[in-house]
This record gives C-alpha cells, structure tokens and sequence, in this order.
C-alpha cells in the first residue's frame, strides 16, 4: 500500500481527453475499470449491475472531467462516482425488495479463483467469500477496498468521504463481523 | 488497563496497526490476547488473497461507445452556458418589449446618455488626471490586481465544484 505518488500520470490523459481525444480516455478507462467494476460487484453482487454501473460511472467522469481537479488521483475519483452510483442503487433495490443475494462464488470468474495457488485452500477462500456476501455492502466495501484492492486508509477516506480514523474503526467492525461468521460456519 | 485485564479488541487491533502500546505488551504475555491476534493474523492473510475480479471483456468497447455519442467535455460547458445567455437575454428583451413604461425609460435613459457623453468623457479625463496627479495610480492598480486574483480564485473554485455524482 504504497503512499500517494509524486508524479501524476493520469494528468496528460485528462487534459487530453476534455479536449476531446478518445484515445486519453480510452486509457483512463483502461487503468482503472478493474478497480472500478471490482467495487461495484462487491457492493452489488452482480455481475450485470455491476457493468451497468461501471459503464454509467465511465460515462460520468466523462461528462464531469472539467470539474475533475487533476491534482488528485483519478481512479478514487471515479471510484467514489462508482460508490455513490452502487448506493443508489442498492438503495432502490432496498425500496423494491426484491431476490436474495447470489453467492459472491458464482459471479466470480472460475479462471481467476483456479489461478490462486496461495496458502490456503480454494475452499476457504469460497467459504471467505462467502462469509463476505452475508455482510452488509458498508462492511463489504471497506473490507474490499482495504485488503482486495490494497487501498491506505488515507485513499479509503477519500473515496468514502470520511476521516481515515473512521475507516479504522469500520474496518475493525466489519472484520470482526466477518470473523464470527467464519467462526460460526466452520463446524459445519 | 491492570496487568490482568485484557484490553478492548479495537484498541488492541489499532496498536497492532502502530506497531506499539500497552495493549501489545499485555497481549505478548496473555495467551487469551495472544490467540486473537493469531486469530487476526490468519484472517488477515486470507484476505489479502482475495482478488478483484476480471471487469467483462466488453466493458472498455461498451464505455467507449457511449462516450463517442457524448461531446467533447469542454463543448459540453459552451453548450450549457449559450442556451442559458440567450434564455436571459430573451427574458429581459420580453420584459421591456411588453412593457412600455421600462421601454420608454430605456429610451429616455440613452438619451440622456448621449447628451451627456461629453460630460461623462471629461469627467472620466478629469478623474484619471487626478489619479496621476495625487499618486493613487498605484492604489488604484493594486486593486485591479487584487479583483483579478479573487475572480481567478473564484473561477478556480467554482471548477473544482461538487463530485458529479454527489450533484
């Protein structure tokens, strides 16, 4: 996780692209879609939804780049349109009531989960994804952003709109949650 | 905290996050303390193995096509901005078009204009000698010079406006 870096190598792109160039754009895109359509599908739980709203939130930057501020960075300022859109969504999901979450194992892609090789098994890395979709999309997100995508709690802060201490202290929260759950699903 | 008393988890977790505190001294001899760390530790590690997953392979091309029916962003202010001045212009211009007191002061008030024309050219000439003349010419400057910097504050502001999906 490293800190926020001294150059800035989105800035030519974004000067280039609000002059109208879909190339710079394009590479925008290109940088930051797997962050992007990685938050979204954790917070959403869906794969459809979750293009739909990585395309829409594309689209937002866009039209708003003017008033995008190049000092900072790029990906948490999409980032935080994507997050905004994803709320909305799950607000008016909330309001409509409709089917149960579908297991975060099955929208994950099979390529990527067979690739791992790590410590632990296939397994209880299901079991953890699992356990993760059973949280609420606060926990989900923060827990996402922390340890999948390897954000400081400083960029966290940014793209949430909150002080890191706060960050802190929802990561604690949704770990713990997370923790009971696995706690709780392993005699079976 | 007695030598006996284990610590709040969330205390505990954010010396862990330091590096240091009593918290942490008291978990390296407590074997309850010690066993949620471990605990933490192997949670920790199983998450930092979890990865984003692969956006589908359509979603660039898809971007990119709504983004070319879309125009240039810096057009997009142009074309806000013209359809907003003309809506004014045509309020206003009504207004004095259907009322016929507001046009008849228009006119009398460009009238007067006129015949003062001469009188509004000394009196700016006269102002601006007495500028020169009582040394507030460098007053005067570095008040424009102030205006400018406010306004060029003011525009700087008012681009780095609201994240367009909080708008």
């Amino acid at each position: 996780m490293a800190e926020e870096a001294p150059t800035l190598p989105w800035k030519a792109d974004v000067l280039a692209a609000r002059r109208g160039d879909p190339n710079a754009f394009e590479a925008l895109v290109r940088s930051v879609q797997r962050a992007v359509y990685g938050l979204a599908l954790r917070l959403l739980n869906s794969e459809a939804e979750a293009a739909e709203v990585s395309q829409e939130a594309f689209l937002r930057a866009y039209q708003n780049l003017h008033r995008y501020d190049e000092s900072r960075p790029f990906d948490l300022w999409v980032m935080a349109i994507t997050r905004n859109l994803c709320l909305d969504l799950l607000r008016r999901r909330t309001k409509m009531r409709t089917e149960e979450l579908e297991p975060m194992k099955e929208v994950l892609p099979s390529g990527e989960i067979s690739l791992e090789d790590g410590a632990i098994a296939r397994q209880e890395r299901q079991s953890l994804e699992e356990a993760m979709t059973t949280l609420s999309a606060e926990d989900r997100e923060v827990l996402a952003l922390y340890y999948v995508q390897k954000r400081t709690t400083k960029e966290i802060a940014q793209i949430l709109g909150c002080a890191p201490g706060t960050i802190m202290a929802r990561l604690f929260r949704a770990r713990e949650k997370l923790r009971k759950k696995m706690t709780t699903e392993e005699p079976t | 905290m007695t030598p006996n008393q284990c610590p709040d988890l969330e205390v505990l977790f954010t010396e862990l996050e330091a590096g240091e505190g009593s918290a942490l001294d008291h978990a390296a001899t407590c074997a309850l303390c010690s066993a949620v760390l471990e605990d933490h530790r192997q949670l920790e590690k199983d998450l930092y193995r979890l990865a984003d997953p692969l956006p589908p392979p359509t979603l660039v091309a898809n971007v990119m096509a709504r983004v070319a029916t879309e125009p240039t962003p810096l057009r997009r202010e142009l074309w806000a901005g013209i359809p907003i001045l003309v809506a004014s212009l045509g309020v206003g211009l009504g207004l004095l078009i259907t009322n016929d007191q507001a046009l008849s002061q228009l006119g009398a008030a460009l009238a007067a204009l006129v015949m003062d024309g001469k009188g509004l050219l000394q009196g700016l000439a006269s102002g601006a000698n007495a500028l020169w003349s009582t040394a507030a010419g460098p007053v005067a400057a570095i008040l424009i010079i102030l205006l400018i910097v406010s306004l060029s504050g003011l525009k700087r502001l008012v681009g780095d406006g609201p994240n367009p999906s909080q708008a």
